[in-house]
Order: structure tokens, then sequence, then C-alpha cells
């Protein structure tokens, strides 16, 4: 990287975009301006609704057998009403109204001659009433019901208070009117426990209180911290867009991108600039969104709630602002990335949208109350910082899995700008009319680009599944569905689409005859690593309690023996090291280093364990087998090996033999063996063809 | 060979999905001397952009190789740039800088020294007639006045190998007369430049030697004189008529 011409490029993006009338305008001067415009407008409105409201005298007429009965309630919860000096009482106390007699109270509701009718009916006429929808659907939750009037019992009277719903003055004084009917029905019970001869007070029958363990800074920091992340989203999106969309698209549209591409500034160079620039445009416009805030609030125009009280520790406030970096970042490369693949400045903000409603998904994670860091959603990208950030802002950081999503958005920002410098590499940002090669091409060329895509997608539809159709809730359905329709069904369909060749594709050699005995040696050794290696995860990220007990409870009790083997063995064997050792190490030896594979290889598998403390284990699993099909060349050897590695693992839990409770001695010896198994497979190798 | 520009072989293939496989470039060899002005003379789409985007490592090539003072255009795509001056119709200015800050600014990411840029950029604002509306955004300035400023900014480096690809699409007759002088006065200061266009007259004036090219081929290579003897013919209309018509 050459700093001198990084600096100069940076400098020259933020001077283009500040000499931008568009950007100027579009990311500065309007957040500016529409913010208190809004503000002011929704306040103005406001007071004058309120205004409005409480100047009106409002009409209503009274029908029914009980009217007058209902008139003296409403004259005597008024006169209570009037005497109580609280605060909030202001708004009955202010509400005037007026009877109109009229003989249809419903044709003049609806000629707006009146703005609501109360009819009355007596406990035989209610009876008599049709049971409306609402009344037989009615919340029975214990929560509910306690915020709810009773029900009615037979014979009891009914007073209904009908409106218009589409009326706000009709709408908003019958709601007056109902609360003063409420007051005055429970001041009538009152005064009749007291008239049948109950001693004391009515109203102080019971005192309710209640009272929270969490200071004012607790509670505002948990409100906060749910939605501080998806704010904060919103704004870098929104502020950075305006910038990204001129930073690449838009030179693309002026004809500038083929001058600056035909100089001696390196692609690397070029994009890690554009990508400052908008990281800084993010940022500054947030900052001056916060600040637009405060002044808002200072000013009143916007009003906090009266126990809000932020209160955030030093340590706290370094650690968010550990997380926002990267964040920042990200959102800078997203929308960086989303400019350079676009060919022209339309385009890209057509593109803009789904991207900012796709990324404010995650960054909503918070909001789920059960949702822990401490889970896999440490490894989705925005979700993590949304959940981080809720458990700093609650007093409850969990340091390890902070450190995680930090190396996890570092990670995504990194791999998005390497997105961004390839796609300015790209020949289409010049001459957009020709495709790229291996499209055209299709079968094993295309195949070698896009598997990585096949993947993720398979991935992300492991994931939705598990989680969301109950009927694959079981442990037969969801393993079934995940490797037949997913592991299975994605080999064949990427075979077919792509014209691959079964043999090759598959790797489906034979090997040496030592190799199956060192396999026959690898197999319970290489569990007894891989328990030993979950241990080592252990100490850096201990694990809960709770996941332990969610992955003993994936071992189903109830399933035969030969089942469970079926299950858990030979099916899983079969199928994932067709698709892992397969097809993806087929598809990905030519794209990365043979140095680099297994542990890539390895690591995707890993990430189909959904479980954050088996996604070490199985990585290592996948390291070992993909090595394994590399040395011999064949994805039997790995098969076998899985097979054995995964029924072991049945056996001794079925056996109720706990292999986690095994002495370091053991371990080392387990290793030692494993790589004397890994020995002879290296001294009888016939190596994957790589080319 | 100490040739400065090396060209063998050089092919490049698009994927269409409505032509299917289109070869703009197919397999062109040449050379370029020190100091001459190379002529790439072309009708639209007979390759002559591709071969230069190749050259300035825009594109890759499909196959062959080219050398720019040495540097191999696939392996050294930087040691290319830092060397080389490219002007193109598509190369636009960026509108929102002045003159001087656009040869300031290429100047300096071409890695120009830094101690002396100013003194290049008054050199070249002088020398290129610009001073006058130095100071002025180029999205105001006329298509002329844009063209000088872009030769300036082309230059602004002192490269030693330079690219016009069309420099004179789109201009009247005296601006694109003061851009092929602007050429002229390249070549006699012992720059190597390769020069593409369709224009026939433009070519006889400027060019050392003129490479017909046609279909992604070059048909011919060799000196205005050298063409008359192969053909009989005395302008470059009517040779350049006769190898292509030969070709189809």
């Amino acid at each position: 990287m050459n700093w001198d011409v990084l600096k100069l490029l940076y400098i020259h993006e933020i001077k283009m975009l500040v000499r931008a009338r568009r950007t100027v305008v579009m990311a500065i001067v309007i957040p500016a301006i529409i913010m208190p415009i809004m503000l002011f407008s929704a306040r103005f409105s406001n007071e004058q609704r309120q205004r409005a409201l409480e100047a009106t005298t409002y009409n209503y007429a009274v029908t029914g057998q009980l009217a007058d009965r209902v008139r003296e309630l409403i004259t005597s919860a008024k006169a209570e009403i009037d005497k109580d000096e609280r605060e909030s009482n202001d708004q009955l106390r202010k509400f005037k109204f007026i009877e109109s007699p009229t003989s249809d109270p419903a044709a003049s509701l609806e000629r707006r001659d009146i703005y609501f009718y109360i009819a009355t009916y007596t406990g035989e006429e209610a009876d008599a009433l049709p049971v409306t929808k609402a009344d037989d659907e009615s919340d029975d939750s214990p929560a509910v019901a306690a915020l709810q009037p009773p029900k009615r019992l037979p014979g009891v009277p009914i007073i209904k208070v009908v409106y218009r719903g589409n009326n706000d003055a009709s709408n908003s004084s019958s709601r007056r009117m109902v609360s003063l009917l409420r007051s005055g029905v429970r001041n009538d019970s009152e005064r009749l426990l007291i008239e049948r001869g109950f001693e004391g007070n009515p109203k102080g029958m019971f005192a309710v209180v209640e009272t929270s363990i969490a200071t004012a800074g607790q509670k505002t920091g948990a409100n906060v911290g749910r939605f501080l992340t998806v704010i904060l989203v919103m704004l870098m999106l929104t502020g950075g867009s305006i910038a990204a969309m001129d930073i690449i698209a838009g030179e693309k549209e002026r004809g500038t991108i083929e001058t600056l591409l035909t100089t001696a500034a390196a692609r690397h160079e070029i994009v890690t600039a554009k990508q400052l620039a908008i990281c800084s445009v993010a940022l500054i416009i947030t900052l001056i969104q916060g600040l637009n805030f405060f002044i808002y609030v200072k000013l009143q125009l916007v009003q906090l709630p009266k126990d809000f009280a932020l209160q955030i520790s030093t340590t706290s406030a370094i650690t968010l602002l550990m997380l926002f970096i990267p964040l920042a970042a990200t959102i800078a490369a997203l929308l960086l990335t989303l400019s350079a693949y676009a060919k022209t400045y339309k385009e890209a903000q057509m593109y803009f949208f789904p991207v900012y409603l796709t990324s404010l998904v995650p960054a909503l994670a918070s909001v789920l109350p059960a949702l822990r860091l401490r889970s896999a959603i440490v490894l989705v990208p925005l979700a993590n910082v949304s959940v981080a950030v809720r458990e700093i802002m609650m007093n409850r950081p969990d340091r390890p899995m902070i450190a995680v999503t930090f190396l996890v958005m570092t990670l995504c920002a990194a791999l998005l700008m390497r997105a961004s410098a390839r796609m300015l590499s790209r020949e289409e940002v010049i001459i957009a009319s020709h495709g790229e090669p291996e499209s055209f091409l299709g079968g094993p060329v295309l195949f070698q680009k896009r598997v990585l895509r096949w993947f993720a997608v398979m991935w992300a539809i492991v994931f939705a599944v598990a989680a969301n159709i109950p009927q694959l809730a079981t442990f037969r359905r969801q393993l079934l569905f995940n490797e037949f329709a997913i592991f299975g069904g994605g080999t064949v369909l990427m075979l077919w689409v792509y014209r691959l060749r079964l043999k090759e594709a598959l790797a489906l050699r034979s090997v040496k005859w030592p190799v199956w005995i060192a396999i026959l040696i690898a197999a319970p050794t290489g569990n007894l690593m891989g328990v030993a290696v979950f241990k080592l995860l252990n100490y850096v990220i201990p694990i809960p309690e709770q996941a332990v007990e969610q992955m003993a409870a994936l071992m189903p009790q109830d399933l035969p023996s030969w089942q469970l083997y079926l299950f858990l063995g030979l099916i899983p064997g079969v199928v994932e090291e067709l698709a892992f050792r397969g097809v993806l190490l087929h598809g990905l030896r030519r794209k990365i280093r043979p140095v680099l594979l297994p542990l890539v290889v390895g690591l995707i598998f890993g990430l189909f364990h959904f479980s954050l403390f088996r996604i070490g284990p199985t990585a290592f699993l996948g390291v070992l087998l993909t090595a394994i099909a590399m040395l011999t060349g064949s994805v039997f050897p790995g098969m076998l090996l899985h097979i054995l590695n995964n029924s072991f693992a049945a056996w001794t839990a079925q056996n109720g033999w706990s292999v986690t409770s095994l002495e370091p001695g053991h371990d080392v010896a387990a290793t030692i063996i494993f790589a004397l198994a890994m020995w002879i497979i290296y001294r009888n190798r016939t190596p994957y063809p790589l080319n | 060979m100490n040739a400065p520009v090396v060209v063998q072989g050089l092919t490049k293939t698009f994927y269409d999905e409505s032509r299917g496989e289109i070869r703009a470039v197919d397999g062109i060899d040449f050379m370029c001397n020190e100091g001459e002005v190379f002529g790439l003379l072309g009708a639209n789409g007979a390759g002559k952009t591709t071969t230069l985007r190749m050259l300035s490592t825009i594109l890759t090539p499909s196959s062959g190789s080219a050398t720019i003072l040495g540097h191999d255009v696939v392996k050294d795509p930087q040691g290319v740039r830092k060397n080389l001056g490219f002007f193109s119709a598509s190369t636009a200015l960026y509108p929102r800088l002045t003159a001087r800050e656009t040869i300031e600014f290429f100047a300096r990411i071409n890695q120009y020294p830094s101690d002396r840029v100013k003194e290049r950029v008054d050199y070249l604002v002088n020398r290129f007639g610009i001073a006058k509306y130095a100071d002025v955004r180029v999205e105001k300035l006329s298509t002329g006045m844009k063209q000088k400023v872009s030769i300036a900014r082309t230059v602004a480096h002192n490269p030693l190998m330079i690219i016009f690809d069309e420099p004179t699409v789109g201009l009247d007759v005296l601006n694109a007369l003061e851009v092929l002088e602007s050429i002229k006065e390249l070549r006699s200061e012992g720059k190597t430049i390769i020069f593409a266009t369709h224009i026939m007259s433009e070519a006889e004036k400027l060019c050392n030697r003129i490479a017909i090219v046609h279909g992604g081929r070059i048909l011919a290579c060799d000196t205005l004189d050298g063409l008359r003897a192969q053909t009989g013919h005395r302008y470059l209309e009517d040779i350049f008529v006769q190898y292509v018509k030969g070709q189809s």
C-alpha cells in the first residue's frame, strides 16, 4: 500500500463529494433541515389538534330505558373528576359535551349531527343481544384479563358507546366518554359497597404497587440497546449511500473511472480510499444526526421519557466504539460493492432500497428477547453487533463473544472490500455490454466460480428451515431433510447444472489397501481428538451448561440402535462426504492454494453445524477429512472415517461413556495414534488432481 | 529486444449472449520504436481500442503478451501505468476539479516527484495555453479547452510512452488541428506514441509507421512509403481499401 497515493486519493474523493452540490444537499442539508421541519410540523399540528379537540363541545345522544341513569352517572362522574386535581385527569376535566336529543341517534351519527351516542340496555335486553365476534374472541390470557373490564354476567345491563372510528373528533370524544363512564361506574360500585355496610374506604381495599430492582440507567440502557444498532445502521446506510452512489457508479456515469484506472494507483488503493471516504461521510452524517437529535432534545422538540437516564461507563463506551468501527467499515464496504456492481448512478439507486431493507433485518436481532450473543448469531454480521450492543447496554457484556463479533465484522468488511476491488478489475466496468467468459462457457468453468454461492444458499436454507418449519423439528425429519434434500439434492443439482463428470467431481477413485487399515486406526482416535478440540475451545469460550444440554439432547433416546447408526453414521458419512469432499473440494481446487484447501473446506463443513460450540470440533473433523481426500485423491476413505467417527460418537453416547472426562494423557495418545494413521496414508498417497 | 512496445500474439475474446464468442483482437504482433508515432488505422470496431486498452492494462489479454518499456501488461500492470499516458475519448476529466487541479492530481497519482509537481503543472499550463482558464472548473470549459486539459493531464507525469485513442473524435477542424499539433510536439520531444484513428489524413500527417487493422488483425504494417510501394497506391485511403477488401 502506497500511503501517499492513498492519502491523495482519499482527499480527492472527499473533495469531489464536497464539491458535488447533489451530495452536499442530499447528505447534509436535507437531513439537517428536514428533521426540524418535520418535528416542528408534527408538534404544531398536534398542538392544533389538541386545541381544536379541547375547544369543541361534543354533541351526543343517550337512548334506551336506562338513559336517565346514565345521565346521572355522567353528571356525578364529571363532578368527581372536576374535583380531582391530578394531572392525569386533565383531558377529562377539559372535556366539554352536551346532549342533543334525537329520535334516531344512528342516523344522526351518520349525518354527523352528533359525535357519538350512548345506547343503554337493561339486563334482559342485554341477554337477548346476539353475541358479537369481538365479545366471543376476547383475550382470556391472565395478563390481559387483568387489564380488561370483567366479562358481563347474565342480567347485567350494558352501556354501549357508538362512534365513528374514522373520524378523529368522534373517536377522541367517545374514548373520553368511555373513560368518564368507567370512572362513574367505579364510583357507583364504591358508593354501593358503603351503602351496603362495607366498613372502611373501598378505594383502600388493596394497594397494588410495583418496584423494579433495575436502576433508571439500566432500564434506559436496555431500551436504548435494543434499537441503537438498527438506528445507527439506518443512519450510516442513508448517509453513506449518497457518497457511495457518487463514488463509483457516478464515476462510471461521468466516464472518469477509466481515467482513474489508467493511472499508477493500484486497484486496492483506489478501493481503500473510496471505502474510507464513504466511511467518513457515513460517520459525519451519523454525527450530524446525533447532534441534531441532541439539539432537539435540548429545545424540547423531542420529549424523552421521564425516567430516561443513559449511563455508559468508559469501558462500555470503548467497547461500543470497537464494535461500531467495523460496523461502519462493513456498511461502507457493502455500499461500495453495490456502487461498483451497478453500471450507472440510477442502477445503484435502484439496488439501494432492497439492500437497505435486507440490512435492517439482521440489525433488528436485538429486539428478539431470547437471543444471546453466545450462540450461532455471533457469526451473523450486523446481527451479532446488534445483540452485542444490547448486552453491553444492559451491563452484561460477554467479552470473548464481543471479540468474536469484532473479528467476524472485520472479516466481513475485508471480504466486501475485496469484492469491490475485484469488481473494479472486472472488464464490465469498462465494457458494460460483455458478460463474463465463465457465464458464457458455462459447465465446469462456471461451477468453479459459483460453487461457494451454492453452499451459501444451502447454508441459508438449512439455517432458515431448522428455525422456522415446525414439521421438521424432529431429529429424524430434520436429518433426512438436511442430508437428502439439501446436501444430496444440492450435489445432484450442481452435477447436473454444470455438467460435471461424476467420477472427477465426486472423487470416486480407488486407493491403496494400507489406507483402509489407517482409516480403521484413525476412526476412534479422530473422534477423541475432536473431543479434545472441544475441551480446548472451552478454555477460550466457556461453554454454558445450557449449550451442553442442548448438544446432549441432539442424541435421540428412543431410537433403535440400527436407526441410530443409520441416521448418525451411515447417511451423514456418505452424503456429506459427497457434498463437501466431493463437489465442494472439486469446485475450490483451483481457486484456493492447496495448503489452505483443507482449512477452507473444513471451516465451511463446520459452519453447517449451527451450534456455535459444535463448529470448532466439526470444522476440525472437516479439515482432517479434506486432508485425507487430498492425500488419497478419493472420497471413499474419508467416507469410511466419517461413518466410523459418527458411529463411535453414537456408541459412546448410547453406552453412557463420557469421552469428555478423558485425561490429557489419553488425548495425547489419541493424537499420536492418529498421526501414525496419517503417516500410513501419506506413505500410500495417490494425490488429489488439482489441475 | 529494446523496443518500448512489443506485442506478440495479443488476443482478446469477449463473450456475448446474443452474438456468442467475439474475437475483438485476434493474435496481433507489432513493435514500436523509440520516439516514433505508431499508427493503428482501422474502421470502427476493428479492434484498435481493445488493443490499446490491453496495452494500458484496463483489459486483460485472453492470450499473447505485451510489454511497455519492459513492463509486462499482465504481470506488472502498475509498472506499465506508471510509465504510460493514456488518452481516449472515453477517459473523461473530473468535472469538479479545475484545470490546474486536474493536472496536479494526475501528476501526483502517477508518482511524479512531489517537489517538482508545481513546476510541472505551471509548465504544462503555459505550454498548452490553458493559463487563462487554469482555475476554472472543468465542467465550465468548452470541448476544445477540455481536450487541451486532457492532453495536459495525460502527460502530467512526463511519461515516455503515450497512447492516443481517437483524440480528435467530436472536435471541430481547428480544435482537431491543435490536438494534432500537440502530438507532433510530443513526438519532437522524443516520446513514443501509439496513435489510433480511423481518419486517413491524420495517420498520413503524423505516423512514422502505420498498421492497418481490420477484424482484430493487422493486415499490413509499414511506413507510408512502404505501404505505397506494396500496393502501388499513392493515397492511404486507397491503400486501406485495398487491404480491407482483399481481406473480405
